[in-house]
């Protein structure tokens, strides 16, 4: 018998939530104060939530129920939301996770908020992240780190650990995150979920707090494949608010539009078995279990070689912190944000932004100022944006070949807070499968594949060329069908 | 490369950034490090490289004035705030 509580629903996909409410069974409102309860759980448990408004929300969702009443079709009706702080909600604080936004208030919807809201989606809260999306395990948060509801004592991933925890304590079925170089896709894999960037320019940008900009994409985190690719189909889109956006017809990812897998061909990502720092091994064994699967769905498996992904993690850090430090030149106490320090203008800048900024942010601000600089421009960024270039034509070499790569998306599960806070190169290696299409600016998808040892999630990723959505969304609901993660509940979710 | 105490201290100025000693000589210690990994595409033979850099053209908006935030909004969030203005110490002195 099909029940229609609150707390049934929040159990299982959002499509049946949003069809529930459609059909009058159950209300938007009731929903958002289940799932504002099971908010609260996760900030306690897991540090997931860094800001909530309950009383908004709960006019925002009354909202929606006089929508459906007058008759309309909302394909996200009373959808839950948590939107990663870096994301701006009107009316709503956005921090970014750093001291040096404290107090600043969104004036307007980020655009995809806009049409996820349009939809029907409300919005629960903003959820914890690395400071300003710089990192790979949320422990760069000014405000705390984030815990993983599978494990507490390991991270969630990051930088969108808090919209990943959100999820996978079952706190909110929907959560958005920036992907600048993974950002959604690594803590969808550690957290047992379904997470997308889309091919560059996709989904706007308008409203997304900037770290680099040739890489900045907004995604979601969902249980489920069909979730994240409904998720997909409200956030696509062109927008004359962003210059980036593509205007271009989004490709249709609803399930009839999925194709079969009956002589697709897919290659296995040569250089993933030699990764620097190495592929643990219960990954490497779900990798050649992915494998399997797909042959067994009809597809055609090879091994293709993208050579210079090896090099990947050296581009990313060079050009995306060049552009970071153009992009949080901004803040300097002048016109938002904290305000430190007295005496000149200059010094003002340098005590707001000094005191402001935490630790990794300084990091890879220096690093890209660097990278910039008088005398080190050519030998650094400028190779490191011909290599890029040379990565993206190695990638549309390889799709000569295959319909979509798959590999890992991190090279080991969940590892345990405090790991690698003290070395920021071991950090950075976490991203060595994830930069990759974000340098190309193709779409790629987290999905779920199996656990390790230890009951850990393992996440895999599909590329595929610009446009690929439809394809990766299809291949990943296969890996979803194997994985059995759908019938598994993280141990600290919330209830 | 060696990232030195003066090379940090010139890149923090640019970037508009104060480092205590202890934070130069960690981040001394670990850009050396990460620079020195970075150094790898170096390997990459010249010849490779030539070619289209940017993967994607960056369009243009035209340059027209645009709807901005009303005043009041912008104020809510200014750190200090006056008579339509953002407060800033003097940058203009009579001597």
């Amino acid at each position: 018998m099909t029940t229609f509580s609150p707390a049934a629903l929040l159990e299982g996909s959002f499509v049946a939530l949003a069809e529930a409410v459609c059909s009058g069974r159950v209300t938007a409102r009731a929903i958002a104060e289940e799932s504002l309860a099971r908010v609260a759980k996760a900030q306690r448990d897991f540090g997931a939530f860094l800001s909530t408004d309950p009383a908004a929300t709960l006019r925002e969702a009354e909202a929606v129920d006089r929508r459906v009443g007058a008759g309309e079709r909302l394909s996200l009706a009373g959808v839950p939301l948590a939107v990663k702080d870096n994301i701006n909600v009107a009316g709503r604080p956005s921090t970014a996770g750093s001291k040096i936004l404290a107090g600043f208030v969104s004036a307007d919807h980020a655009t995809c908020v806009a049409r996820l809201v349009d939809a029907g989606a409300v919005v629960v809260g903003k959820t914890n992240c690395d400071e300003f999306g710089m990192g790979s395990s949320n422990e760069n948060s000014a405000y705390g780190p984030v815990r993983n509801p599978w494990d507490p004592a390991r991270v969630p991933g990051g930088s969108s650990g808090g919209s990943a925890a959100a999820v996978a304590a079952r706190a909110v079925p929907l959560s958005i995150g920036t992907d600048t170089g993974g950002s959604v896709r690594q803590p969808a894999a550690l957290c047992g979920l379904v997470g997308w960037k889309p091919t560059y320019g996709r989904v706007s940008r308008y409203g997304l707090i900037a770290f680099a900009s040739s890489f900045d994409q907004a995604g979601a985190l969902t249980r489920s494949v069909e979730e994240g690719a409904r998720a997909f189909a409200v956030m696509a889109g062109a927008d004359p608010k962003d210059a980036t956006s593509l205007t271009t017809p989004v490709p249709d990812v609803g399930a009839a539009a999925w194709a079969r897998l009956d002589g697709k061909r897919i290659g296995l990502l040569a250089e993933a078995a030699s990764a620097e720092g190495g592929l643990h091994e219960d990954v490497k064994a779900s990798f050649e279990k992915a494998a399997e699967t797909l042959r067994a769905a009809g597809a055609t498996v090879t091994t293709v070689s993208v050579p210079r992904v090896p090099f990947a993690v050296p581009v990313y850090y060079l050009t995306a912190t060049a552009e970071a430090s153009s992009n949080l030149a901004r803040f300097d106490g002048v016109r938002y944000g904290t305000r430190k320090g007295e005496g000149s203008l200059a010094a003002l800048y340098r005590r707001t932004r000094s005191e402001g900024f935490g630790p990794e942010v300084k990091r890879r601000i220096l690093l890209g100022t660097f990278a910039l600089s008088s005398g080190y421009h050519d030998a650094y960024y400028g190779r490191a944006q011909k290599v890029r270039a040379l990565l993206a034509r190695d990638f549309a070499a390889a799709f000569r070949h295959v319909d979509a790569i798959l590999c890992p998306t991190s090279p080991e599960p969940a590892f345990a807070l405090g790991a690698k806070t003290g070395d920021p190169l071991a950090m950075y290696l976490a991203d060595v499968f994830t930069v990759p299409p974000s340098l190309a600016g193709l779409p790629a998808v987290s999905v779920p594949s199996g656990f390790s040892r230890d009951g850990l999630p393992i996440g895999m990723q599909f590329i595929g060329p610009g446009d690929a959505e439809p394809l990766l969304f299809a291949l990943a609901r296969v890996l979803e069908d194997a994985s059995g993660v759908l019938s598994r509940r993280a141990p600290g979710a919330v209830s | 490369m060696k990232i030195d105490l003066g090379l940090v201290s010139k890149v923090a100025a640019l970037a508009s950034l104060e480092l205590t000693d202890a934070e130069r000589s960690a981040m001394a210690e670990q850009l050396t490090r990460i620079v020195d990994h970075f150094d790898a595409l170096r390997d990459i033979p010249d010849e490779l490289l030539a070619g289209e850099e940017t993967p994607r053209a960056m369009p243009l908006r035209a340059d027209a004035v645009d709807a901005c935030l009303p005043v009041a909004v912008v104020e809510a969030n200014a750190p200090e705030f006056a008579h339509g203005h953002f407060v800033v110490p003097r940058v203009v002195t009579r001597d």
